[in-house]
């Protein structure tokens, strides 16, 4: 294990870290109502019997606000030195996307969806 | 570790050494031995394809061996041979580069290459096991599903075993890049090399797993009877040619940015000019990398996704030759003005330009969808991915080779017999591919294993297959230089070629096994030259000698690959016999321990992993004595 | 050989003990990488599933809309979802260098993971029983290998984060356990964001 230099911290500046890590927490909590508010909301839907390219549209509005949800404060990507992360995870969601709706609309099929 | 010390510790020792090893260097050495047997392997089979072809209906192979030598050709060509070798260098150089001690991930990396060697290994026992594949080397799934035997079941796990230790690689190159570069040492001051195995292994990680998934499904297909590929349970068989050139593409710039990357510090160091344009060249590497990801349907034009989509994926294919193209200029424009030295790899580099050009021309040529419907599945494709691979990644290989050796193994190969290698491949190479051109536009389709007299294409086969032994002997004098160059084992010291710009050369030479006796402060682009010019010649420290971390070795690497290589010879026997298999194998007979087989490879590698996670694995120290006393050796040596 | 220290006092604690050491900071950007790629597999499985949706020999085949019942995928989403906010709490406490609360916490995420594998196991028995299976058809073999794929991937999180739990028990909290129970809470995560889109995609899509 390489070289890890600690400096002591003082009890204000533990009381201060303390602090801003139980703030940190509400927002978290406050992001996991929202995700279970968008997931009922999208079953609902779905039970409710809505017109479906309405569903579809909103559905997968829902799913990926739940998703930067789950990124940003589960995953602390809003957090300092996170950059690469969020590199890494928007080129994968890019190339995600074109996957799928290539595979969609060039492989010989009708329209799955 | 010098030759000396190594035949005193005992031939046993240093095979167990090499096999526990998480050392870079000694892993760059592995990659560059297993790639360099499957480059001769590859090669092999190459002139026996030559060979069948030289004259019309000949029957030196029949015809399914030839399906099953071109399809053995072209995976261990670019799997195991052209991939690996790339690997060999990117570990050789890239820590050095950057100034690191090793990489972020030593134990991945000693993974990476046992997952390639066992993978590699049980793709070509199939030869001795009841038959290659047969399917071509993109083994597309009408084919493969119809394929008698167990040859497709070894392509699609061993493929899938050494594919794990390349993505395993590419995460690690990536990871040491961003994490581990000295002081100093800023995005756009790193080498060329390193940035394009930055590039490559983002393209990796990328890329990869839809190779993974492809083969996952071929292998359920085939193994556990699941309905992907077939066509009367509903299956789609054009779902394996996205799915394998999504991966494919990609990896065609995975081969050749690394290429690029070594052809562009060769320039710079040997026509002693800093490299032209650098940051356009950065960004070209991005964007060609980039772009890589947008043009996978080119490949599939003839299928029949139908006009919008050919214009889409013709006009990206077309975008790439924009930054290909600034890098052709950056390099001659590096060249342009400067001191030029004609060593062996500024040969290859030299010769690299217009050969590629050739290749990407051509390629252009076939962006074009409606003339593609006219190349395609004819020699002029094959002419084309030649000009490309060889032209571009093999003269590379050999560039860096010869290049990169004295790093290596601090001995420097025969310049002269460099030379006949050089030359000879050169005019085999342009010999046996120029003509399939035209072969091409005469129209002899490709993978086709005899063609008839009087056509028209005897004299082209037989130059083609003349070229082919050049390019066959070129090898030849190859491995003679090398064997004299380990047996005469002069050493050289540091900065062999005397005009080295980068980091790497500024180490003495063999570099010692902690790289690094302090971390050297950065202070440009050509650290190494900087302090040529403005210094006294010595990379200025940006630490003081401390003692200093260096990780484990450990055997659960090599532990981990044997179980999957075990785990596979289940997998493939599985469905032997089984009612619910495909017909392809259906009638063999039933292998009623292939299940166990499977279980226990896979217990193998669960309880190395759960060995290896229930340790503290923390490594150790190098005392600041040790490397006091190797630095005054070395002194001593000096004088 | 190198030495580590446990259960420091809460003064020598990093702010972020994770990626105190270069070792963690490695894991960290490494890790991230292969979540990138982990991406794009996914996807590749996501669009093999909906390229063969539905894609049967014969009309006796049950499809989608016949299959899915949306009240377990519900009890299930919302099973993960609690896991994924449970995990959240144990680094949260490996942050305040509070050990035990931390393997509680690590705990009950394994309990919510194992319940919704268990479902997970109910629901496949279930179509196997109606004949929809790996075998049936080209659309079986797309959703079991979607959907098995991820409960692959619930499996192996279940075996780390108890392995974790183990491992750590008689060890403590170092710079070097946190930066594994960083890696594995990341892990699980993104398990998670993989079954929102297998929810909306699969389940939710599937039956409208």
């Amino acid at each position: 294990m390489a070289e890890l230099e600690v400096k002591s911290m003082t009890e204000t500046q533990l009381r201060n870290l303390r602090r801003q890590r139980t703030k940190e927490m509400r927002l978290q909590l406050t992001g996991f109502g929202l995700m279970i508010f968008l997931t009922f909301m999208a079953f609902g839907m779905v039970a409710l019997d809505f017109d479906p390219t309405f569903i579809m549209g909103v559905v997968m509005l829902f799913a990926f606000i739940q998703v930067i949800l789950q990124f940003y404060y589960f995953m602390h990507m809003k957090d300092q030195g996170h950059d690469f992360a969020k590199l890494f995870m928007i080129v994968g969601m890019f190339f995600a996307i074109s996957f799928c709706v290539t595979f969609i609309y060039i492989v010989w099929i009708g329209s799955p969806i | 570790m010098s030759q000396a010390t190594a035949q005193k510790r005992g031939f046993w020792s240093v095979i167990w050494d090499y096999m526990t090893t998480v050392d870079h260097k000694k892993i760059a050495i592995l990659y560059l031995i297993a790639g360099g047997f499957f480059f001769v392997l590859g090669g092999i089979e190459a002139m026996l394809i030559r060979i069948q072809l030289a004259v019309p209906n000949n029957d030196f192979l029949s015809a399914g061996l030839f399906n099953e030598v071109i399809t053995m050709h072209g995976t261990t060509m670019i799997f195991l041979a052209a991939m690996p070798l790339l690997f060999a260098f990117m570990n050789a150089t890239v820590p050095l580069q950057i100034g690191a001690r090793d990489v972020a991930f030593p134990f991945l990396n000693s993974l990476g290459v046992w997952l390639f060697i066992f993978g590699g290994i049980f793709l070509n026992l199939s030869w001795f096991l009841g038959g290659a594949p047969d399917a071509g080397w993109t083994s597309y799934a009408s084919l493969s599903i119809a394929s008698p035997g167990h040859g497709v079941d070894f392509y699609a796990l061993g493929l899938q075993v050494s594919g794990a230790g390349t993505l395993i690689s590419g995460i690690n190159f990536v990871t040491t890049i961003i994490t581990m570069r000295a002081p100093g040492m800023t995005y756009m001051r790193m080498p060329l090399m390193t940035w394009t195995t930055l590039v490559a292994g983002v393209l990796i990680v990328f890329a990869f797993p839809p190779l993974t998934i492809g083969l996952f499904l071929l292998i359920f297909d085939r193994m556990f009877g699941s309905n992907f590929f077939i066509v009367e349970a509903g299956g789609n068989t054009i779902i394996w040619e996205h799915l394998f050139w999504i991966f494919g593409h990609p990896e065609v710039y995975i081969l050749i940015l690394p290429a690029f990357g070594i052809f562009s510090e060769i320039f710079a160091t040997f026509a002693r000019k800093r490299l032209f344009g650098y940051s356009a060249m950065v960004f070209a590497t991005v964007l060609i990398g980039f772009f890589g990801f947008m043009v996978w349907a080119h490949h599939m034009f003839t299928v029949g996704l139908g006009p919008t989509a050919n214009a889409i994926f013709a006009l990206a294919t077309m975008a790439i030759a924009v930054p290909t193209g600034i890098k052709i200029f950056n390099w001659i424009f590096t060249i342009w003005g400067g001191s030029i030295e004609f060593t062996t790899p500024m040969m290859y580099a030299l010769a690299f330009i217009p050969s590629f050009v050739m290749g990407g021309v051509t390629g252009i040529m076939q962006a074009v969808a409606p003339a593609d419907y006219q190349y395609h599945d004819s020699y002029f494709i094959v002419a084309h991915f030649h000009y490309v691979i060889v032209g571009g990644v093999v003269f590379a290989l050999l560039a860096g080779l010869h290049y990169y050796w004295p790093l290596m193994f601090a001995t420097m190969l025969n310049e002269k017999l460099g030379k006949v290698t050089f030359w000879l491949f050169f005019i085999g190479f342009h010999m046996t591919f120029l003509i399939q051109h035209f072969l091409g536009l005469w129209g002899m389709p490709r993978r086709v294993f005899t063609y008839l007299d009087g056509q028209g294409y005897n004299a082209a086969n037989m130059i083609s297959t003349i070229g082919a032994l050049f390019m066959a002997l070129a090898v030849i004098v190859l491995v003679i230089n090398i064997i004299m160059t380990l047996v005469k084992n002069e050493k050289v010291g540091r900065d062999p070629w005397g005009d080295g710009r980068t980091l790497e050369w500024s180490l003495p030479l063999p570099v010692p096994y902690y790289n690094f006796a302090q971390i050297p402060l950065i202070r440009g682009l050509d650290a190494f030259w900087i302090e040529k010019k403005e210094g006294n010649g010595e990379m200025l420290p940006a630490e003081s000698l401390e003692d200093f971390h260096m990780p484990n070795n450990s055997i659960i690497p090599f532990v981990m690959s044997f179980g999957l290589f075990v785990a596979s010879f289940g997998a493939l026997y599985f469905a032997s016999g089984k009612e619910w298999a495909i017909d392809a194998v259906a009638d063999l007979p039933e292998k009623p321990w292939a299940f166990w087989v499977l279980v226990i490879g896979l217990a193998i590698t669960f309880i190395s992993m759960i060995t290896r996670s229930f340790k503290d694995d923390l490594g150790y120290y190098v005392t600041k004595e040790e490397v006091l006393r190797d630095l005054e050796e070395r002194e001593r040596g000096a004088k | 050989m190198a030495e580590m220290k446990y259960n420091v006092p809460n003064e020598q604690w990093p702010e972020h003990p994770e990626t105190a050491t270069l070792e963690g900071k490695n894991k960290f950007v490494g890790f991230w990488t292969f979540l990138g790629g982990e991406t794009v597999l996914f996807a590749s499985l996501f669009a093999t599933y909906l390229a063969l949706k539905d894609s049967v020999p014969s009309s006796d085949h049950l499809l989608a809309a016949d299959l899915f019942h949306l009240e377990l995928a519900f009890v299930m989403t919302m099973l993960l979802l609690t896991s994924s906010l449970t995990s959240v709490y144990a680094v949260y406490h490996m942050r305040n260098n509070n050990f035990s609360k931390m393997q509680l916490w690590l705990a009950v995420t394994v309990l919510l993971g194992a319940g919704f594998l268990a479902l997970e196991i109910y629901e496949f028995y279930e179509y196997v029983h109606l004949g929809h299976t790996f075998r049936s058809s080209a659309f079986g073999s797309a959703f079991y290998i979607l959907i098995g794929t991820h409960g692959f991937h619930v499996i192996i999180g279940l075996i780390w984060i108890t392995g974790l739990i183990i491992r750590n028990a008689t060890r403590g909290l170092s710079v070097y356990t946190a930066a594994k129970v960083n890696t594995a809470a990341l892990y699980w995560h993104f398990i998670d964001v993989v079954w929102v889109f297998i929810f909306t995609i699969v389940y939710l899509l599937g039956v409208i």
